[in-house]
């Protein structure tokens, strides 16, 4: 009897291990394909096996977005997408193996110069291209490498190669994955286990939209925009400040966001192009229709081994454009004029345009900016699915039931300096119904910034008297 | 094997008083020497607790390893001294140590009430607290008066925001107002040694004043979420002087309309 428990203590030795040895063991995440993916018929999907020589694979759109992209463990980077992978680009001048030490010297181009610190080197062309060699010894200042063991095969000058690629991606990830994955998802999905205890849900990367950004309403947010975010937090959200983290940790989750991003845009337009022929509902509409499966199956083939890869291109270089021109200040949103005083005249100004029917702020703020407009109460449709939501109110690309701003709250998400505002009157906030007054003259939309700043401290709700001689305005606010 | 348990339980008192005496110059207890006026006073409480508790660690241990000793080299023969029960002795120890316990708690009162009533802040704290700290999960929120203003409870057209950085001018006493927007947290400059929850519905002002210019952490104390890891800050406290340009320069920041200065200027066309 009493040996008992001095056998259990005994016992718990080795299953301690057993846990620990479990816990530690490497673990394996990887990115999701989104549901649209899935929702095509297999074959699109999955592509087809190889046969032959004559007959090779070909891929799916699973495959195609995996080749660009990777997994984090293996994340590819697609050298023409606007992304830091991090890295040096550079070239094998010599090359030689003596005695089973193989020293490679490196050059780069021009005006650009070598890292302080390799340790390893990624071969892009020649006959080692893909293999990624280790480097036991490095000289800075001449470029020479002792590499550790000897390559399989002969490396030759001119052959290109990356030094230390992609430590910017590397360290974005492992920051992503600990300050970020938990809300935005491994892949960017805003669907991590925090996600569904979140009101408002954290964004969605792969929509390749992000709301509050300082371009125009045609421009993706660049990367200014993403690092204001990420540094000062979104407030009236569970978005929090991630003000310490150092200048480098910012800037390589930036890339890593950036990254996800443009997966997630990449892998939706293609799917945009299979969805409407060979997603599963159409594929049974057409079945029904009297088509043969294998008649459609053999067409998608067809697709998926020709036009497919000059769309997944033009796709590449459309994304490679938008993203980086949004990058540049052509794409930043500077007022003509400087801010209009604030002043009570500016603010009635600013009111009667609010109330007006040009810009109609009324319709979904409400009259007195309580965000509570006529049409929080109506019935819109999925402009996608063409069904009625659910629910009263605006909605959003993602979907999410948006609350137009109630502006007495003085929380503005997209920050509360004037600029902000004038941004988001300017090009509205993406992906939400918010829309562009770029059309509007700038003296106005800065009335307007005026009067909203200026509406928690009313006194009252819709305080501030529109000037008499205003009638439309009055007109507007009758119906 | 009488004898090992006899050292055994004397051995530990030796090990108590000597982390007791090296401790505090090598920074056992604390992250860092205070550095904030309170700070002494706390740190000299816990030090005042810990000589007592020392005192009667090792004295109880003493007796203890004396009597086991004197157990383990009693002679075979010799009869054990049963005794039942000391009325001295037991008014002893029940008056001493509550003598103590009133002691402590008398002596405490005192910063106690430095540090949380309101009334004994100094002056020149209490009369300007210089900005209104807003937890939330999982940040800290700061807002500052409009520059030549007073705080007010209420958010006043001007007042100046930021967030997880809070800045305040070095060797002068200041006062903070702490609020949080949803669950319980708690305010926690370590090196500083000022802790104090955020309870929903009030605002509590919170003083202190730092005796070295510096960065110093603030962290979230009382467990607010999931997210509880992430809510950290930083104090900066700095001479009056950069702590003005600091306010200055987040003017203007906040003013900033995105139209760069000479263009300004050039730009009546409309
Ligand atoms: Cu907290």
């Amino acid at each position: 009897m009493s040996l008992t428990p001095s056998w259990n203590r005994f016992l718990l030795l080795p299953m301690l291990t057993a846990v620990v040895a479990g816990g530690c063991s490497e673990y394996n995440s990887s990115f999701v394909y989104s549901e649209r993916t899935t929702s095509l018929i297999p074959e699109a999907q999955d592509g087809f096996k190889g046969e032959s020589e004559a007959a090779p694979a070909i891929s799916g759109v699973k495959q195609l977005v995996d080749d660009r992209f990777g997994n984090p463990q293996d994340l590819k980077a697609w050298l023409k997408l606007p992304v830091e992978f991090g890295g040096t680009q550079s070239a094998v001048a010599e090359y030689s193996a003596v005695e089973g030490v193989a020293t490679v010297k490196f050059s780069v181009e021009e005006g650009k110069s070598l890292p302080e610190t390799a340790s390893s080197v990624h071969v892009v062309s020649g006959a080692l291209a893909g293999e990624t060699l280790l480097i036991s010894n490095w000289d800075a200042t001449t470029g020479q490498a002792t590499l550790e063991g000897l390559p399989s095969k002969e490396i030759s000058a001119g052959d290109s190669c990356v030094i230390d690629g992609g430590t910017v991606m590397q360290s974005g990830r492992v920051l992503y994955m600990r300050h970020c994955s938990h809300c935005h998802g491994t892949s960017g999905d805003g669907a991590g286990p925090t996600a569904q205890y979140l009101n408002p849900r954290p964004r969605d990367y792969r929509h390749g939209i992000f709301k509050f950004t300082s371009t125009t309403d045609v421009s993706k947010a660049s990367r200014q925009d993403i690092k204001r975010v990420l540094q000062y937090g979104i407030p009236g959200t569970y978005m929090p400040s991630f003000l310490l983290l150092t200048d480098s940790e910012i800037n390589s989750l930036v890339e890593y966001v950036r990254f996800l991003s443009l997966r997630g845009e990449y892998e939706r337009k293609l799917v945009n192009e299979l969805a409407g022929d060979f997603s599963q509902k159409a594929v049974a509409t057409r079945t029904e229709g009297g088509e043969s499966r294998e008649a459609i199956v053999s067409e998608l083939k067809e697709m998926l081994a020709a036009d497919i890869v000059d769309a997944a291109n033009s796709i590449g270089d459309g994304m490679a454009e938008d993203w980086s021109v949004s990058d540049t200040a052509e794409a930043v949103i500077v007022p003509t004029v400087a801010r209009v005083p604030d002043s009570p005249e500016s603010r009635r100004r600013g009111r009667e345009l609010y109330l007006s029917k040009t810009l109609n702020c009324a319709d979904c703020h409400g009259v007195d900016g309580a965000g509570n407009g006529p049409q929080t109460i109506a019935y819109e449709k999925n402009p996608i699915t063409g069904e009625p939501y659910n629910e009263a109110g605006l909605h959003d690309v993602w979907d999410n039931l948006n609350q137009p701003r109630n502006l007495h709250r003085g929380i503005y998400r997209g920050g509360r300096r004037p600029i902000d505002l004038f941004a988001r009157i300017h090009a509205g906030i993406k992906g939400s119904r918010m829309p562009s007054f770029k059309n509007t003259p700038h003296e106005d939309i800065w009335h307007v910034v005026n009067y909203v700043l200026s509406i928690p401290f009313e006194p009252e709700p819709g305080a501030t008297g529109v000037a008499v001689a205003a009638p439309p305005a009055a007109a507007a606010v009758a119906p | 094997m009488k004898k090992f348990w006899a050292l055994f339980f004397i051995f530990w008192p030796i090990v108590a008083l000597y982390v007791c005496l090296v401790a505090p110059s090598r920074n056992w207890w604390f992250p860092s020497a205070p550095m904030s006026s309170v700070g002494h006073q706390i740190d000299g409480l816990f030090y005042l607790i810990l000589i007592i508790v020392a005192v009667t660690f090792v004295g109880t241990q003493v007796g203890l390893g004396y009597a086991l000793w004197k157990g383990a080299t009693k002679k075979s023969g010799e009869k054990a001294v049963f005794s039942h029960g000391s009325h001295k002795l037991e008014i002893m120890w029940t008056i001493v140590p509550s003598f103590v316990l009133v002691f402590i708690s008398l002596t405490q009162l005192e910063v106690l009430a430095n540090i949380r009533v309101l009334a004994r802040f100094p002056d020149e704290a209490r009369k300007t607290p210089v900005a209104e700290v807003t937890a939330r999960q999982f940040e800290w929120r700061i807002r500052y008066p409009k520059p030549g203003t007073q705080l007010s409870t209420e958010p006043q057209e001007g007042d100046l925001y930021f967030v997880n950085e809070l800045h305040v001018p070095v060797s002068q006493p200041v006062m903070v107002h702490l609020r949080t927007q949803d669950v319980q947290h708690a305010f926690f400059a370590p090196k500083l040694r000022v802790k104090q929850d955020a309870v929903p519905g009030l605002v509590i002002p919170i003083w202190f004043e730092i005796e070295k210019a510096g960065e110093y952490e603030l962290v979230c104390a009382e467990l607010c979420g999931w997210g509880h890891y992430k809510m950290k800050a930083r104090i900066i406290a700095e001479s009056e002087e950069s702590y003005l340009k600091y306010l200055a320069a987040l003017e203007t920041d906040q003013n900033e309309d995105g139209v760069a200065d000479e263009a300004a200027s050039a730009s009546d066309e409309e």
